[in-house]
C-alpha cells in the first residue's frame, strides 16, 4: 500500500517549539469538524424549511409593522397639529425596533434547536466515538460543533438582515445601527449556541438537553426580569437627599437637554429608596437588555427630545437607571442635581455580556470534561459507543 | 508529540501488539470487566470470544483508548493510551459494533473526513480513499449517501474507516455481523493479509466456525473475566466432537459400543451419533474400523469448529 511509508506517525504534529503550527493544526481540526457538520446540516431538508418559515415570518412582521405605522400616520395627519409638537421622522425606528425584537426572539428560539443535540445526538447515532478515537481532541470536537451551530444560526440572522436594512432605508437610522444590532444578535446567538452545545455534551439524551437549553433561554429572557422584580423588594435602603426647587422655566420649551431646571437646597434628609444597583446584574442577564443597551440611540436635538425614543431606548435607559441606583437617579440625592433621562451614560451591557459568556464558558468547560477520553466516569445510562 | 520525540527508554518496540493486564471496569454497580487479561500479539489474529454481556465490547473500548479502566494496565504497541493518546490513536483502528455513519455523507466523503481527522498528508488522501473503497468493494456506491447502503455495505464502509490511517493494531467488534457469505470470505482474506503484514488484529465475534479459519489464537471471556486462552492448535489438540451418520443407525451404535467408545445420539433431523475424539489420527483410525466392519458410513466429520468446542465446554462447565 502506498501509504505505508508515511504511516504510522506522519510528522504532522508540531513540537513545542513550533507554536504557530500547533495553533494552525488545532484550528485545522476544528475546521474539519465544522466541514463535517455543515455538510450534514446543509443536506437536511428541515434546515431549509426552518429558514423558509423564518423568512416568511420576518417579512410578515415587517410588512404588518409598516402598514400599522402608515395607518396611524393617516389618523394623525388628519388631525390639527399644534405648533411646536415634534413630528417623527419616519417609520424607520419603529419598524427597526419591532423587527429587531422579533429577530432576537426567533433567534433565541432557533439557536437551541440548532445546537442542543450537537454532541449527544452524535452519541445516540454512534458517530461521536468515531470522532473521539481519531486524533481530534475534545476541545476540537466541541469548538467544531459550536462553530457549526453558530454558523447555521448566523445564516438565519443573515436572512433577516434585508429587513433591518429596509427599516434603515425608510429613515431615521444610520447603517451603524444595523451593524451594531446584527453584531449583538450574533453574539447573543453565540451565547445560546454555546450553552446548547455545552449542555448537549453533558446530558445523555438529546430531548433532555434541548428542553434544558430552552428552559435556560426562558430563564435568561423571563426569569431575569422576574428575579430582578423580586430581588428589588429585598434591596430596601436609604439615601441622603434634600429638596429640589424647580425653576419657572421648567415646562417651557428650549431648556432640554442638559440645562438643570431645578436646584437642590435645604438639609440632607434620609429617604427610603430601593437600591436597584444591587440587583441590576440580574437585569443584565437578559438578552434583550444586552442588545438594546448596546445599540446607540439616534441623535435628537431640541424639540425632538420630547418624542418618545422607542422601545430600545426605554429598555436601555431603564436598565442603566437601575444600574445607577438611587445615588444616581433619586432627585437631589446627596444634594446633587441628577442627570436626566438620556444621560445615564454607564452602560449595563458589558456586565450582562460578561455574565452570559461566563455561563457559556462554564457549560462548555464542563462539556469538554465530559468529552475527554479515555473516559473516566460516564453519565448514568449513557454508552460511549 | 511525534513518535520521534518519545524518549528511547519509553518507546516500545514497533508493533508489539496490544495487551491488557488485570483490567477492571465497572459502570455503577455493574462489574462489566473484572481483572481481565488479554493479549493480541503483532502479526496474529486474536479472537475475543464470549457470550452476550461477557464484557467484550467494554474491553475493546478500553483497548481503543475510549474508556479508562478502573484498574489494570493497557498498552498499545507498548504505549499507555492515557499518557500518550495521540501516539496510540495513530496506531489504533477501531470498528465499533454499532453502525454509526454520517448518513447524508457519501462513502467517499466519510473516508476523506476520517483521513483528515487522522491528519494524513493532504496530497495522499484521495488516493488512499480510492484504494480503501476498492478494498471493500464500494467503488460503485462511493458517491451515494451512506444511508442508501445496506447493513453489510455499511459494515464494510466501517471497516474501511477503521483502516484509513493504516493502523498497526486493529480492533474489530463483530466485523462479520450482517455480511453475506462472499463478503465473509473477503473479510477473512483481508484480515489474514493484515496479520501477515505484521499487524495485530483483534476480532470479537459469535460466529465461531468462521473464527476457526481466521484466528491464530482465542481469548475466551465470560462474566467480565478471562476464562481461557488458547491458540488454534491447542484448540484442535484438545479433541473435538465428530458427527457420524450411517445407513443403519443401529449397526453403527452397536459397533461403537463394541469398540468401547462413549457417544451420544444426535438430536438433529437425520439420525446421527456424535462422540469426542482426542486427535485427528484417532478419527482416521475409527473411520477405517467402521468401514472395514462393513458399516455404511454416510458422513464422518467434525461436528463444529475447534473454538466452538472450547466455547461449548466452557458453557457446560459454567452450568
Amino acid at each position: 500500500m502506498s501509504m505505508e511509508k508515511t504511516l504510522p506517525g506522519p510528522a504532522q504534529v508540531p513540537g513545542p517549539a513550533d507554536g504557530r503550527a500547533a495553533v494552525a493544526g488545532y484550528i485545522g481540526g476544528i475546521r474539519d469538524v465544522v466541514v463535517l457538520e455543515m455538510k450534514q446540516r446543509l443536506r437536511s431538508r428541515g434546515w431549509y424549511i426552518m429558514l423558509g418559515i423564518w423568512l416568511v415570518v420576518i417579512a410578515l412582521v415587517t410588512a404588518l409593522t409598516w402598514a400599522g405605522w402608515n395607518a396611524s400616520m393617516e389618523v394623525r395627519n388628519s388631525m390639527p397639529v399644534p405648533d411646536g409638537t415634534p413630528q417623527p421622522t419616519g417609520p424607520g425606528s419603529a419598524i427597526f425596533e419591532v423587527v429587531l425584537a422579533f429577530v432576537l426572539l426567533f433567534a433565541l428560539l432557533v439557536a437551541p434547536a440548532l445546537s442542543a443535540n450537537a454532541v449527544n445526538g452524535d452519541r445516540a447515532g454512534g458517530t461521536l466515538a468515531i470522532l473521539q478515537v481519531t486524533l481530534l481532541t475534545p476541545g476540537q470536537i466541541l469548538w467544531g460543533k459550536f462553530c457549526a451551530a453558530w454558523l447555521a444560526a448566523i445564516a438565519f440572522l443573515a436572512a433577516s438582515a434585508p429587513f433591518l436594512v429596509f427599516a434603515v432605508l425608510l429613515g431615521g437610522l444610520t447603517p451603524g445601527h444595523v451593524l451594531v444590532s446584527l453584531l449583538m444578535l450574533a453574539v447573543e446567538v453565540a451565547v445560546i449556541c454555546g450553552i446548547g452545545v455545552g449542555i448537549s455534551a453533558l446530558a445523555g439524551r438529546p430531548l433532555f438537553s434541548i428542553v434544558v437549553t430552552y428552559l435556560t433561554v426562558a430563564a435568561l429572557v423571563v426569569g431575569s426580569l422576574i428575579a430582578f422584580g423580586l430581588g428589588v423588594q429585598l434591596t430596601q435602603g436609604t439615601v441622603m437627599a434634600n429638596q429640589p426647587r424647580y425653576s419657572a422655566a421648567e415646562y417651557g420649551p428650549g431648556t432640554y437637554p442638559g440645562s438643570p431646571e431645578y436646584v437642590c437646597e435645604g438639609p440632607l434628609v434620609e429617604q427610603d429608596v430601593l437600591r436597584t444597583e444591587r440587583v441590576a446584574w440580574l437585569l443584565a442577564l437578559n438578552p434583550y437588555v444586552v442588545v438594546a443597551d448596546a445599540i446607540p440611540y439616534p441623535e435628537r436635538q431640541g424639540l425632538q427630545y420630547y418624542y418618545s425614543g422607542g422601545m430600545i431606548e426605554n429598555i436601555s435607559q431603564g436598565a442603566r437607571a437601575a444600574l445607577a441606583g438611587p445615588e444616581g437617579t433619586y432627585t437631589c440625592a446627596n444634594g446633587q442635581v441628577q442627570p436626566q433621562y438620556l444621560e445615564q451614560a454607564t452602560p449595563l451591557w458589558p456586565l450582562g455580556l460578561a455574565l452570559q459568556l461566563g455561563l457559556t464558558g462554564l457549560l462548555l468547560w464542563l462539556g469538554w470534561r465530559a468529552l475527554r477520553t479515555p473516559a473516566g466516569r460516564l453519565a448514568l445510562g449513557t454508552r460511549i459507543a | 508529540m511525534s513518535v520521534a520525540e518519545i524518549p528511547e527508554t519509553t518507546r516500545a518496540p514497533l508493533a508489539s501488539g496490544v495487551s491488557a493486564v488485570g483490567v477492571s471496569r465497572r459502570f455503577g454497580s455493574v462489574h462489566a470487566v473484572e481483572h481481565m487479561d488479554f493479549e493480541a500479539p503483532a502479526g496474529r489474529v486474536t479472537a475475543l470470544i464470549g457470550p452476550n454481556g461477557a464484557g467484550k465490547t467494554t474491553l475493546l473500548l478500553m483497548l481503543a483508548s475510549l474508556l479508562q479502566p478502573d484498574s489494570g494496565a493497557i498498552t498499545v504497541d507498548g504505549l499507555d493510551p492515557a499518557q500518550d493518546s495521540t501516539a496510540v490513536r495513530r496506531r489504533l483502528g477501531w470498528m465499533p459494533d454499532t453502525l454509526g455513519v454520517w448518513e447524508s455523507l457519501t462513502a467517499r466523503e466519510i473516508l476523506v473526513q476520517m483521513a483528515r481527522f487522522y491528519r494524513l498528508p493532504k496530497s495522499g488522501i484521495a488516493g488512499r480513499v480510492a484504494e480503501l473503497l476498492a478494498m471493500v468493494r464500494l467503488e460503485e456506491l462511493a458517491d451515494q449517501p451512506a444511508r442508501v447502503l445496506s447493513k453489510g455495505q455499511q459494515q464494510r464502509l466501517s471497516l474501511a474507516r477503521a483502516l484509513v490511517h493504516d493502523p498497526s493494531v486493529l480492533l474489530l467488534d463483530e466485523p462479520a455481523a450482517g455480511l453475506d457469505p462472499g463478503s465473509r470470505v473477503e473479510l477473512r482474506t483481508l484480515l489474514r493479509n493484515l496479520a501477515a503484514a505484521g499487524k495485530s488484529v483483534v476480532v470479537s465475534s459469535h460466529v465461531l466456525s468462521e473464527l476457526d479459519e481466521i484466528a491464530d489464537g482465542a481469548v475466551f471471556v465470560n462474566q467480565g473475566r478471562t476464562v481461557k486462552r488458547q491458540t488454534i492448535e491447542e484448540a484442535a489438540q484438545q479433541g473435538r466432537r465428530y458427527a457420524i451418520t450411517a445407513l443403519d443407525q443401529a449397526e453403527l451404535t452397536a459397533k461403537l459400543t463394541e469398540l468401547g467408545l462413549e457417544f451420544r445420539v444426535g438430536t438433529g433431523r437425520r439420525p446421527s451419533v456424535s462422540l469426542m475424539l482426542s486427535h485427528d489420527a484417532g478419527a482416521a483410525a475409527l473411520l477405517r474400523d467402521l468401514v472395514t466392519a462393513g458399516i455404511g458410513v454416510v458422513s464422518f466429520g467434525p461436528a463444529g469448529g475447534a473454538l466452538e468446542e472450547t466455547y461449548m465446554s466452557l458453557e457446560t462447565e459454567r452450568k
